[in-house]
Parts: C-alpha cells; sequence; structure tokens
C-alpha cells in the first residue's frame, strides 16, 4: 500500500524527515519497501501484513506513527458534517420513507448505510486531491468516483457512489420508494460490471439490488430487485457515475470478508475495495467515511444537501482480554512494568484498567480485528517497544540424541562422493509421460499443476537422472557419474499415497583415468554399479545382500532375499526421449529405507589370523555363458575345510581364448588356524577343486 | 705443500660442496677429501716430512679442514633431506597429468543444509525430517491458518487427486492431501508425538505453485526449526538466531528482528542479516536497503500448542524457517535459482 508523507501529516504530527519516518516504520511491522518523490510529496510503499487491514489506510499509518513517535494525533473533525445532515435531511425531496433498505442475512452484510446526495455537478476532481490519489497509483476518473476513493485511502472504508437517478429512472417523486436489497444473487443472474464485462452470478455471491416500487406496490410481497453491484467488490456498469449524474447513492457499508473473498475469487476480480472487505473493515469508520465523503461532494461537486440511511448496526461487542505483566516479561525475556504497557496500549488505541498488582484488563479497540489473545498484546509491546531492544540470550539446551537414519543418509552420500560421483537434485514433479516404461506403479496425481511438467508426483528417481545425463552430455560431458538421494512416490492398492526414499545413480559414458602408461578410458558397465553397491552395503554392514539376472535383463538387488531395488542399462527408445543417442546409461535404483532397516554399523572384531596362507591361482577357460558366481559357489560348497577365500582375480576374452569362451583366473587362498600349511598338505586339495571345475564346468584349465 | 695449499684447498671444496646436489656427488666429493687416498690424508701424510717447527701448525691447520669437510659434508647431507632413502631418477615431468581417484561432490544445497543443520546440532538440536505428502491439517489449521483466509495466499498450494475410490467417504477439508508448502508441518508431527522439550532442525523439499523464472520454483528446500520448553523466551529467539547468523555468514554479521505477521508464532518476526556484499552500506543485491531477509521466526503461538495438546501456560516455545535456496544464492552469489535444478556439471563441480 502506498502512502504520501504530506497526506500522513494531515492526520498526525510528524517531526521525522521521510527516511527516518521510513525506518521507524519497518522496524514496527510496516515495512518501507519503497521510498519515491511524486510531485515533491514523498511517497511511501509500505507492505501491510494480513492481520492488520487496520493499517489500510492513512488514517491508520497514523495512528501507528503517532504510537511509536508518541505525537499526536490530529482530530478528525464530524461537527461540522452533523450540522449539515441536520440541514439537508430538510431540504431533500426524498424523505425518509422513500428509502428503504433491507438485509436479506446479517451475516452477510452486518451494516449498509446509504446517502442521499442532490445537485451534483460531475467535473474534475481538484488538483491536490488529483495529485494525492495519483501518489498512491489510483488513476482519477471524475469528481464524485475521486471522492470516494479519497476516503477509502483515508479512512479504509471503501465506498460506492451510484448514480440515482439511472436506479430509480425517474425524477423522485413523492410517493414512490427506493427498495435496496442486500441478498445473494440468483443463479445465473448477470450483471455487466463497471469494467464492462458481463459477469455470471451464483448464489455464492452477494449482491446489492434495487427495486422501484410505486405507492400501491409497496403494499405487496416484496421484491427482490435487479443487481446494481457485486457487494464489496465492484459496481455496476447501468449505475456508474457519469458526467450528467445529478443525483447521487453513496453506500458504505460492512461486508463479511470470507464471502468477500470467495466471491473474488470465483470472479476473478480483485479491488481496493474487495481487498479490504476480505481482511476486514473498521464498522466504526462506516458512518464517518460516509458523511466525510458527502461533505467533500457538497464541497467539490457543489451538491447542494445529503440525507443518510442506515440497516444494521455499526456496534460490536468490544472484547476484553486480561494481561498479566508477568507473562510479556516471560515471553519476551525483558524487564516491563504496567506502567509502560499502560502507556504502550493507550497510544495504540486500547483502554487499560490495572487491576490488582500487575494484571491489567484491556479493552481492544473495534478496528483491531487481529488481537484476541495475551499474546497478541504482548506483541503489541515487543513491537511499540522495539525488537531491537530485546537483549539475546542463549537457551538451555535440550539434549536429545541423533536421528540414526538421519546419520546413515549422510553417511550414504560421503561414501558416493568418495566413489567418485557427483550429487545432483531433480524435480519430484515430472510429466506422466515421462515415467512411461520405467515404472509400472501408479503415481499420485497433482491437481492442480501449473504445466504438463508437474502433473504427477514421480514413482522413480530415474527421469530426473536421464534428464541430468542428457543435459550434460549437451555440454560435450564425455563422462556422467551422478546419484541422487529423494523420495518416489505410489498410489497404494486403496489410492493411498504413500513415499519411499531412494537412491538413485546413472552412469554414462568412459571415466577418463591416467594410469602410469598414460590415459585409459573406463568405459561404463552394470559391473561398476555392481561394485558401488557392494561397497556401499559393506561400508553399512550390509553382508546378506545378492544381484540376480531378472527375467526382463535388469538385475535385482535383493537383501536378506527382499527386493529393494534393480540396476538395468536403460533401453535405447527410452533413451531417445531423452534425445540421448549412441550412450549407453546404467541405472541403479534402491530404496535406502530397505538398505537402512538391514544396515549394521556397529564392528565387532576379529582375531587375525596367526598363519599365513598359501593361495593357489587357477587360470581356466569355459563356455561364455557358464556364469562365475556358479563357479564360486560351486568351489565354496564342495571346497575343503582349509580353504579361506575364493574369488575370480582376473577375468579376460580375446586373441588368447577362443570365441564363445571366457578366461577366469580363480584364487584360492587356504589357510589353518592350528599351523602353518605346507606346499604337500595344499596340493590334494587344490587339485580336488581344479578337478571339480573341469567335472562340472568343462573348464580347461591352463 | 704449505699452508697456502690448505687455503686453496679450502677454497675449492666451498665451491664445489655447492655444486653437489645429489647423494652420490656428495659421496664422491667425500672420498675425494676425506677417502683413505684422499686430498686430506695427503695432507697429513706429509706432516712426517716437515720441518720440526712447522708440523704443529701445519697439522692444526689440516686438522681444522678436515673437521670443516665433515662438517660442510654433514650439513650437506641434511640439506639434501633424507638424502639415503630417495631413489635417484631421471626422466620426470612433474607437469603430466596427475593420477588419481577423484571424488565427487555433494549438491551445494546438500552442503548448505549439512552446513546450517551442523550449527543446531552444535547447539543441541536434532535432526527430523517428515513427509512431502502432507495433510491440509498438518500443513494450514494445526499451525493456526484458518481454512479460508488471506494469509492462506502466501502459501499456495499443490494439492493432490483426491481417490477415486468409491468405497472412500469423502475426505474432509483436513484431510485433503497436498504437497507441503513449507517445512512447519513437522512442528505438529514432532509435538504430537513427544513432550517436551524439544529442539528441533528439519531440513526437506517444499512445494508451491510458482511459475518459474531466476528466483522463484516450484520446488525448493526450507529448514525449519523449533524449541519448546518451560522458560523459552523471545530473547532465546534472538540468541539462537544471531549464533546461527555468525557461524553461517561470519562473525561480522549483523542481525535485526522485525515485527511481522505469521499465524503460527505471535509475536512474529522477519530476519534481516546485513548485507553480506555490500556489509551493510546498500547495493543492488539488498535493494539500496543494506539488508538481506533471511528467515521468518516468533514464538510458537497457543493456538499451535492447543491443537498439539500442549498446555500453554506451562510451555513456551519458538520457531524458525529459512529457504535454503536463498541462503546458499546468498553465500555463493549465485543468481538464478534454476541452476540448483539444472545439474549442469559445469555447476555443480564448482562447490
Amino acid at each position: 500500500m502506498k502512502v504520501t508523507y504530506n497526506w500522513l501529516k494531515d492526520f498526525v504530527e510528524i517531526t521525522l524527515s521521510p527516511q527516518e519516518l521510513a525506518d521507524k516504520l519497518t522496524m514496527a511491522g510496516l515495512e518501507v519497501t519503497g521510498l519515491d518523490n511524486h510531485g515533491g510529496d514523498p511517497v511511501f510503499e509500505i507492505e501491510i501484513t494480513s492481520n492488520r487491514p487496520d493499517w489500510l489506510s492513512v488514517a491508520g499509518i497514523a495512528r501507528e506513527i503517532a504510537a511509536i513517535t508518541k505525537s499526536k494525533l490530529r482530530a478528525y473533525s464530524v461537527e461540522r458534517i452533523a450540522y449539515r445532515k441536520k440541514l439537508s435531511a430538510i431540504r431533500y425531496p426524498l424523505s425518509a420513507k422513500t428509502i428503504k433498505i433491507s438485509i436479506e442475512d446479517r451475516k452477510d452484510c452486518p451494516l449498509y448505510t446509504a446517502n442521499l446526495i442532490q445537485g451534483t455537478k460531475v467535473k474534475q476532481a481538484p488538483d491536490w486531491m488529483r495529485q494525492r490519489l495519483e501518489s498512491v497509483g489510483c488513476r482519477s476518473i471524475n469528481n464524485i468516483v475521486d471522492i470516494t476513493n479519497y476516503i477509502l485511502f483515508s479512512l479504509g472504508e471503501p465506498l460506492h457512489a451510484f448514480d440515482l437517478d439511472k436506479i430509480v429512472r425517474r425524477s423522485p417523486v413523492a410517493g414512490r420508494q427506493l427498495d435496496i436489497i442486500i441478498r445473494r444473487a440468483k443463479k445465473g443472474e448477470e450483471l455487466v460490471t463497471i469494467d464492462g464485462e458481463k459477469r455470471t452470478l451464483s448464489e455464492d455471491i452477494l449482491v446489492i439490488a434495487a427495486d422501484e416500487i410505486t405507492g400501491r406496490q409497496a403494499d405487496r410481497r416484496q421484491g427482490t430487485g435487479k443487481p446494481i453491484a457485486i457487494a464489496g467488490i465492484i459496481g455496476g456498469k447501468d449505475t456508474e457515475v457519469d458526467e450528467n449524474t445529478r443525483n447521487v447513492l453513496l453506500e458504505a457499508a460492512i461486508f463479511n470478508p470470507l464471502l468477500t473473498r470467495r466471491a473474488r475469487q470465483a470472479l476473478g476480480v480483485q479491488t481496493e475495495s474487495s481487498y479490504r472487505f476480505e481482511r476486514g473493515v473498521d464498522p466504526g469508520m462506516v458512518q464517518v467515511a460516509s458523511e466525510s465523503a458527502s461533505e467533500l461532494i457538497l464541497e467539490h461537486a457543489s451538491a447542494e444537501c445529503f440525507a443518510f440511511f442506515s440497516s444494521g448496526t455499526a456496534a460490536i461487542k468490544k472484547r476484553q482480554i486480561l494481561l498479566d505483566a508477568e507473562s510479556a516479561q516471560k515471553n519476551l525475556g525483558i524487564t516491563i512494568g504496567p506502567t509502560q504497557i499502560k502507556s504502550i496500549l493507550t497510544r495504540l488505541g486500547f483502554t487499560v484498567q490495572v487491576k490488582e498488582k500487575r494484571k491489567m484488563q484491556v479493552v481492544v479497540p473495534s478496528f483491531r480485528i487481529d488481537v484476541a489473545q495475551e499474546v497478541d498484546l504482548i506483541e503489541e509491546l515487543a513491537r511499540i517497544r522495539g525488537y531491537e531492544n530485546i537483549p539475546p540470550t542463549l537457551p538451555k539446551t535440550c539434549l536429545k540424541a541423533a536421528d540414526h537414519k538421519k546419520d546413515l543418509l549422510a553417511f550414504t552420500k560421503d561414501i558416493l562422493v568418495g566413489l567418485g560421483l557427483q550429487e545432483v537434485i531433480t524435480y519430484s514433479l515430472v510429466d506422466r509421460e515421462s515415467l512411461r516404461g520405467l515404472c509400472a506403479d501408479r503415481a499420485p496425481e497433482v491437481l492442480n499443476p501449473l504445466s504438463k511438467d508437474q502433473e504427477v508426483l514421480r514413482t522413480t528417481l530415474a527421469p530426473g537422472l536421464l534428464t541430468c545425463v542428457s543435459r550434460n552430455l549437451n555440454q560435450q560431458e564425455l563422462y556422467v557419474a551422478i546419484f541422487e538421494t529423494a523420495k518416489r512416490f505410489v498410489l497404494t492398492d486403496k489410492n493411498v499415497p504413500g513415499e519411499e526414499l531412494m537412491l538413485g545413480i546413472a552412469l554414462c559414458g568412459a571415466r577418463p583415468r591416467f594410469v602410469a602408461d598414460g590415459l585409459i578410458k573406463d568405459k561404463m558397465s552394470i559391473l561398476h554399479l555392481k561394485g558401488i553397491t557392494e561397497v556401499l552395503f559393506e561400508r553399512l554392514g550390509i553382508s546378506d545382500h545378492l544381484l540376480q539376472i531378472g527375467p526382463a535383463g535388469a538385475v535385482t538387488v535383493k537383501i536378506k532375499g527382499e527386493d529393494i531395488g534393480a540396476i538395468f542399462e536403460a533401453k535405447k527408445d527410452i533413451l531417445e526421449r531423452w534425445d540421448i543417442k549412441n550412450k549407453e546409461v546404467f541405472i541403479l535404483e534402491i530404496s535406502l529405507e530397505k538398505v537402512f532397516a538391514s544396515a549394521r554399523t556397529e564392528k565387532k572384531f576379529k582375531p587375525l589370523p596367526l598363519y599365513p596362507a598359501i593361495t593357489r591361482d587357477i587360470s581356466l577357460v569355459i563356455k561364455e555363458d557358464l556364469l562365475a558366481g556358479d563357479i564360486l559357489t560351486a568351489v565354496r560348497l564342495n571346497a575343503p575345510s582349509l580353504l579361506a577365500e575364493v574369488k575370480i582375480a582376473d577375468f579376460y576374452k580375446g586373441r588368447q581364448i577362443p570365441p564363445g569362451y571366457k578366461g577366469l583366473t580363480v584364487s584360492c587362498a587356504y589357510r589353518s588356524a592350528e599351523r602353518t600349511l605346507t606346499e604337500e598338505e595344499i596340493a590334494p586339495l587344490h587339485a580336488s577343486i581344479c578337478g571339480i571345475l573341469q567335472d562340472r564346468f568343462g573348464a580347461k584349465i591352463r | 705443500m704449505s699452508s697456502v695449499d690448505i687455503e686453496a684447498i679450502k677454497n675449492q671444496l666451498g665451491l664445489e660442496i655447492n655444486a653437489v646436489n645429489s647423494s652420490q656427488g656428495l659421496e664422491e666429493l667425500r672420498i675425494k677429501y676425506l677417502g683413505r687416498k684422499g686430498l686430506i690424508s695427503q695432507l697429513t701424510g706429509m706432516i712426517p716430512g716437515l720441518p720440526q717447527e712447522e708440523r704443529a701448525a701445519f697439522g692444526q691447520k689440516a686438522n681444522a679442514l678436515k673437521n670443516k669437510t665433515l662438517s660442510l659434508i654433514e650439513e650437506k647431507q641434511r640439506s639434501l633431506g633424507q638424502v639415503s632413502a630417495v631413489e635417484e631418477f631421471s626422466g620426470l615431468d612433474i607437469g603430466l597429468p596427475a593420477i588419481v581417484q577423484d571424488l565427487g561432490r555433494l549438491h551445494p544445497l546438500t552442503q548448505i543444509i549439512d552446513e546450517i543443520c551442523a550449527v543446531f546440532v552444535r547447539l543441541g538440536f536434532s535432526v527430523v525430517e517428515g513427509p512431502e505428502i502432507e495433510t491440509e491439517y498438518n500443513n494450514f489449521t494445526g499451525l493456526n491458518i484458518p481454512l479460508e483466509h488471506p494469509s492462506r495466499d502466501a502459501f499456495d498450494t499443490f494439492y493432490l487427486k483426491p481417490s477415486n475410490n468409491t468405497n472412500d467417504q469423502r475426505p474432509t477439508t483436513s484431510d485433503r492431501l497436498l504437497l507441503r508448502s513449507h517445512t512447519s508441518p513437522v512442528q505438529i508431527r514432532a509435538m504430537k508425538s513427544q513432550k517436551p522439550p524439544l529442539a528441533v532442525v528439519v531440513p526437506g523439499r517444499v512445494y508451491r505453485p510458482d511459475a518459474v523464472d531466476a528466483s522463484h520454483s516450484f520446488m525448493f528446500h526450507q529448514i525449519e526449526g523449533f524449541m519448546v520448553d518451560k522458560g523459552i523466551r523471545f530473547s532465546d529467539l534472538k540468541g539462537v538466531l544471531e549464533a546461527f547468523a555468525k557461524a553461517v555468514f561470519g562473525e561480522d554479521i549483523k542481525m535485526r528482528f522485525r515485527p511481522h505477521f505469521f499465524p503460527f508464532t505471535e509475536p512474529s518476526a522477519e530476519v534481516d542479516i546485513s548485507c553480506i556484499i555490500c556489509k551493510g552500506k546498500g547495493c543492488s543485491v539488498c535493494g539500496r536497503k543494506g539488508w538481506l531477509e533471511v528467515l521468518g521466526a516468533g514464538m510458537i503461538h497457543p493456538n499451535v500448542f492447543k491443537h498439539v495438546g500442549y498446555n500453554a501456560r506451562e510451555y513456551t516455545g519458538f520457531a524458525f524457517g529459512m529457504g535454503v535456496e536463498r541462503i546458499a544464492m546468498l553465500k555463493y552469489g549465485i543468481n538464478d535459482i534454476r541452476l540448483f535444478f539444472e545439474n549442469d556439471l559445469r555447476f555443480l563441480r564448482q562447490f
């Protein structure tokens, strides 16, 4: 909201410079986000928080300035207005009997007032008024409309001026009655609003309707009239004030905030008026605003007189709150007594009565709809006294054990980074199409996405990883090795969305590595992902894990027999969706929740072997389709008791190996816990292992 | 040979030993001077042939030379380092590429989150995470954000499509599911499941339907923190956040608390730090104000305590929340929030 320095000075004495005032306001919760100059009058742009509609006016901000700077508010005179009203009541041809205001539901509209103003001459508003309105970003229309806006900005009460003769359609005649009805719109009812839009209304929208009834008709059942305005939001085109307007109906009212908000949302039209009604307008200001505006119309539109009608009540029950100085001290960590409390609250418009000892009874003024309980008053004390005057202290710490799961996550990320992987963070919301072929689970759908790219929550991290791979390949990267730890989301059978913390890894290209002989290119493969999983599981203390080739070619990752995810090479047609061509991308995705459930990071020492091992390697050639894992298992199962360890020490294909075959080096370590083994002891054992390999697998031992 | 020769040998030794740059060269030099047939034994071997009166002086000079040689060699040996342990080689080109297994890197947002959480952990907070799919109750109602109120405008929210299972009862408003628009719902979860004292920080992803541009993203990260106990005061909030700002932005950082409005705290504050670019003088980053807004904070509203079943007369607490991307952007001088989610390796490798 914008407000000018001189406009504020109409309401309060200000001795501070504009910049000093801006700083004070900011530190009191009215953040000044801009300070410009408009025609010699400094203009403040102030961010008003949604709980303080009483600050949406020059008068409201002036009241705050008076409280902060301990300066005097200038009295806003209504005496002159009262005098004119009396005068006009006599002279106005429409007597009090000629207008009847009916409010269908007081919850929708607790108070409606109408001022009938006679003899207006519509022209340009005075220069000073137009300049002020323009300073705060309001376009000048004509004197009548400008005056309603001027009062809106000055006092925070939205007004609307109707051309009375367009409502009544004939010159006022004695005996005619104008019915103003505040009611819900009928479904499908239409109204062309001032902005020229034809709007279709519904029962959730409150309208002002008018009905002209002759003397005889007045006896009949009350009609519902025709809508002439959408309550609190925007007026109708048919009844707007124009250069020929001679008589004005000036509306000032209170409309239900929630209703206004819903109607504003449904119609998609926000006005200075709806903005204020949604947040709450002070009922105590309605009549003052209406009469002040009428006064200005008399002065600047040469009107002759006006007459005030109203229905409903401005009276609301004022809240009373018990405030204990002790609570304020305890909550804020400062010393503050009843005298200071009373001084601050009184300046803000509260009435304070000191009860026993340090307790006070505080009456909340009608414009402070945000103040409902003691803590709200405590905030006022802190605010006016200044947050900067509260000394920083440190609380006694509450010690709690660290969260186990979080530690494991950080540990996992460190391991992956240690293995040379780069962490990425990608969007959880994706295009449904991106999941096709990557995950069969049902994705939870977003009700209100901004675009197709956000229509579902992802059921797999793979699309995000592929997007990263694609992007970096486009940047001429030859090697991409990335990981992400994030949630995936699925709809369960019962349509309940669930989430699961996952680890996703993508490898693509060849890792350039220098060895003593020069550069080698370490081409990525499924086995690289196997290596990462093994290191990760080993460091997390998970031993019972298995990689199993599934029917679809993917490798299933299992812990204790349970599927926890998969390793696979992305199909070419999937990669094409990401514009990845002539490249292989290897992906791992496992459930970290399941991994962490099996993690055992406590360590237990095993004594070191007392005697040395003897290692024997067997170089063998087998058919290509035989699996290394089966060979190791067979050796282990048939191993003599002295075989301490068996592993594949090397594997190779190439010139020395006939086509359709592969070479393996199986390394066997023999050890006894009681003595140092001799060559002679090992020889028969080793021979039996070689025998198994030859017999069972047809291995040719080289 | 005479004393003049001894001086000449001494000078020559000085030059030669300076030129030595390997242990092999030093050994050759040692043999040349101190070997069995070296220069110094040649000198001492000459002593018997000298006149009686010259012997003593010559002997002393030769001995002094010997000692000098020993000490110079020893000194050289030290300057050559553990000479004996180093393999001599030739043809090394130290400009060739290093041979190394490089490390990956954590995402800059992870690094910032870890750094910030570590500060609070040192102050006694524990780190907790919560689900990203939340109920409307935890995200709004429990936090004293009325279902229909302008304050909700600031929290524009992604809702999930309601389940179309016909057996299901139509979900009430509070059960409606959404993507959390802030990390504050974890307050409700933590307080409902635990009794005070409580000191928790919550890092995580949050979602708001904002059109993506250089400073907006529909997904971003927040860190929420809160502490509840008997006797927690607004002044404690100030102390804790000042400790945080100093740890993350440096000892010289200034901090200011401005009154603000959040439905879930009262009193509420927006917290600024002195601009880390211009040190408070005013620049384009801080909009010439000298201050940068980094946090929202306040004393937990009694209505929130009511929702979780805490006695607001017995307990008080504070809560704060901050945007991780904003802090990372300020700290690293990053000018576009989209960089965090594009994951360009050239960007990520800088952290």
